[in-house]
């Protein structure tokens, strides 16, 4: 069976909107530029939503503080995926949010302000937990259903999409809204600048010179929908969540296995469970993060499951940046805007293939494509693999 | 030359916590990243290269390029004799 | 029906297999008592210095097993055996450890950070072990056999044929490590239920 999304709503460096984010990617406008709204001593390559907190706190019209631009983020993303449906006791609404740095923003600065013995604020270290970020956003929605927070690295998102389509599909739940939130910190910046995978250029995914990727920032959400849910709310059916997959390497702690073993499975059995064949996808939104290590193990994973048949495939994050827990959800907006709009994004900064695999990724928008089927991978450290299947609604 | 190497694996040991082993665990010529030899890996590298610099004053900026200094206990001393000032 | 068809517990001073004491800590000896054991055992495996403390244990409680019971392992798929571990303590040894080095050393000492999380030691069995099963690990107030038994009994349930359960505590020197395994469909053990969970653990005064 599939799960029907019927709501969409992002914040990210690309715009504050879908159709914000969706014009820059019609016109391969990238969001990544030197640091500027994040406190921080140097000037990064990174993929920052383009609002100070303050603009945030107006814009999303909260009151009450202290809060987190964790949370701020999701709720700009939840909001616009909720839109006006309401609520009813007819239809158990769940809500699930990932998250990998929760309101690590806000401790940032306390612990700045608690060793300069500045009078530190206390009570913002309530929302340093990942789950109050969820609860927060939640609250603001008035959901108070089913409410989980998922982290589990760069994955974070796509598992969170996948957990909430599962409990759709046993019927425990008539509609989730489901995605992730990342805010920029330096905490992050310096951890993937320690591992000396932090390019200080454009990233350039996919490409044979590739060092390594820029962070990025913000959230989406989706709206998944059971058929019961959609005949009850009315909602269009935008495109369907059809197949999803999660799976390991048991390869090392941090690292992707080269020869793509957990990513392989990830793959094969999303397409598998979507009923779909290989043959099937029109579009691959690849991880394609930029780093030696993703990159070569992706591709491989690639040439595993479709062969000589590899589909378009792009990875976007030289729009947005590596939005760590938000890039499962990102892409998954991205890949529902793929098929309802009939295109395939760009990826950008590409010149050269990588010489072990050859794989040439496209890297012009593709317009009135017929495009009836998404992959969309997530994979995080630890090889935390996961795959998401999209396909229009018949 | 020896006394370098002997420091070396005191470094090692101290720098990636390897507390159970001992300097005389650890041959010349072991294959740092091989699992058959003391079987370290990326995350090991990037220690290396903090160690270079911390004890050496040696700035590796490109992980790739520590790949052939940091074989076994013999290449590291080489390449901290060559690139010391 | 299940069994729990294999135990090893290591405490402070001995290990034990099947509630018979293999090893007993040599207290003249220049190794950590984890490294005595990891010698008794003969293995090649390089990679075990280095883990943390609390990987380590679940390494060696494990490799005790299969080391009395080659053929335990090696009757299942790689995705048939599942794990299943829990423990008080969470990773507060490592986590202790990388304050103490950051302290010191003014940086953050990236293969020690790996090792502040609990569930590292299920990643570690998994490489070791090739095994792409189901796996949990859970952080409790304290030792809590229900969880072993429901949890255990779900992923039997769905797919699993054995569940690799452990409750690992390591802290400052405090080590309360038992492993052990259970099996459908193979009678010549103890019944899967929380009396025997508690036995196999030596916790019952906690239970």
């Amino acid at each position: 069976m599939a799960v029907r999304i019927t709501g969409l709503g992002i914040i990210s460096a690309i715009g504050l909107t879908v159709a914000e984010n969706l014009f820059s990617l019609e016109n391969s406008r990238s969001g990544i530029a030197p640091v500027k709204y994040l406190d921080s001593k140097n000037d990064f390559l990174v993929g920052e939503v383009k609002c100070s907190n303050a603009e945030l706190l107006g814009y999303l019209n909260i009151k009450s503080q202290p809060v987190s631009r964790t949370s701020l983020l999701g709720l700009a993303a939840a909001r616009e995926a909720w839109g006006r449906n309401r609520h009813t006791p007819e239809l158990r609404t769940g809500f699930i949010s990932a998250t990998s740095v929760g309101g690590m923003d806000t401790t940032e600065r306390f612990y700045k302000d608690y060793l300069d013995q500045n009078n530190p604020d206390y009570a913002v270290l309530r929302c340093h937990d990942s789950g109050n970020t969820t609860e927060r956003i939640a609250a603001e929605l008035g959901i108070t259903g089913y409410i989980n927070t998922l982290s589990t690295a760069c994955s974070s998102g796509a598992n969170a999409i996948m957990l909430g389509a599962r409990l759709i599909e046993q019927g425990k739940l008539d509609r989730v809204l489901v995605g992730g939130t990342d805010a920029l910190t330096n905490f992050t910046i310096n951890g993937f600048r320690s591992l000396m995978i932090y390019d200080d250029q454009w990233c350039r995914p996919f490409d044979e010179s590739r060092t390594g990727l820029n962070l990025g920032e913000g959230a989406a959400f989706l709206l998944l929908e059971s058929d019961k849910s959609a005949r009850i709310s009315g909602n269009p059916t935008i495109c369907c969540l059809s197949g999803w997959a999660n799976a390991a390497d048991a390869y090392h702690q941090t690292a992707s296995s080269p020869e793509g073993t957990g990513a392989t499975m990830a793959i094969q059995n999303a397409i598998e469970v979507s009923g779909l064949s290989a043959l099937d996808i029109s579009y691959v939104n690849a991880h394609g993060t930029g780093t030696k290590n993703n990159d070569l193990s992706e591709s491989t994973a690639m040439i595993n499951v479709f062969g000589d048949n590899i589909p378009d495939f792009s990875s976007t994050k030289p729009f947005t940046g590596h939005t760590l827990a938000a890039a499962g959800a990102i892409e998954a907006v991205f890949s529902a805007l793929a098929i309802q709009k009939g295109l395939i994004f760009p990826n950008l900064n590409f010149n050269t293939p990588i010489a072990e695999t050859g794989l040439v990724p496209i890297t012009e928008l593709q317009k009135d494509q017929p495009v009836v089927a998404v992959l969309s991978n997530s994979f995080g450290f630890g090889g935390n693999n996961s795959s998401l299947v999209f396909s229009v609604n018949r | 030359m020896e006394s370098l190497k002997e420091d070396l694996k005191k470094q090692i040991i101290e720098q990636l916590n390897l507390e159970d082993l001992q300097v005389s665990d650890i041959d010349d010529d072991s294959l740092l990243f091989s699992a058959d030899g003391v079987g370290l890996d990326s995350i090991d590298a990037l220690e290396l290269i903090v160690l270079m610099e911390k004890f050496y004053g040696i700035q590796v900026t490109n992980p790739e390029e520590g790949k052939d200094a940091f074989l076994t206990i013999n290449t590291m001393a080489d390449y901290i004799e060559k690139n010391r000032n | 029906m299940s069994f729990i068809t294999a135990c090893c517990q290591i405490s402070e001073e001995a290990c034990a297999v099947n509630g018979n004491v293999i090893v007993r800590k040599d207290e003249q000896s220049a190794d950590s008592w984890f490294k005595q054991l990891y010698k008794e055992l003969a293995l090649d495996y390089p990679k075990f210095y280095k883990m943390d403390m609390l990987a380590q244990a679940g390494f060696l409680a494990s490799e005790f097993i299969k080391k009395a019971f080659p053929e335990l392992v090696s009757s299942y798929a790689d995705d048939e055996i599942a794990l299943l571990f829990a423990n008080s303590e969470s990773s507060s040894d490592t986590d202790i450890r990388f304050k103490e080095s950051f302290q010191k050393r003014k940086s953050p000492s990236p293969s020690l950070f790996v090792y502040t999380l609990p569930n590292i030691v299920l990643g570690e069995l998994a490489i070791r072990n090739k095994f792409y099963g189901e796996n949990m690990f859970a952080v409790f107030p304290k030792f809590a056999p229900e969880f072993f038994l429901q949890y255990g009994s779900v992923m039997l349930a769905t797919g699993s044929k054995a569940v690799l359960a452990g409750w690992l505590n390591i802290l400052k020197g405090k080590v309360e490590v038992s492993v052990f395994l259970i099996e459908e469909n193979k009678a010549d053990g103890l019944p899967f239920n929380k009396e025997n969970i508690i036995k196999c653990v030596g916790l019952a005064d906690q239970a």
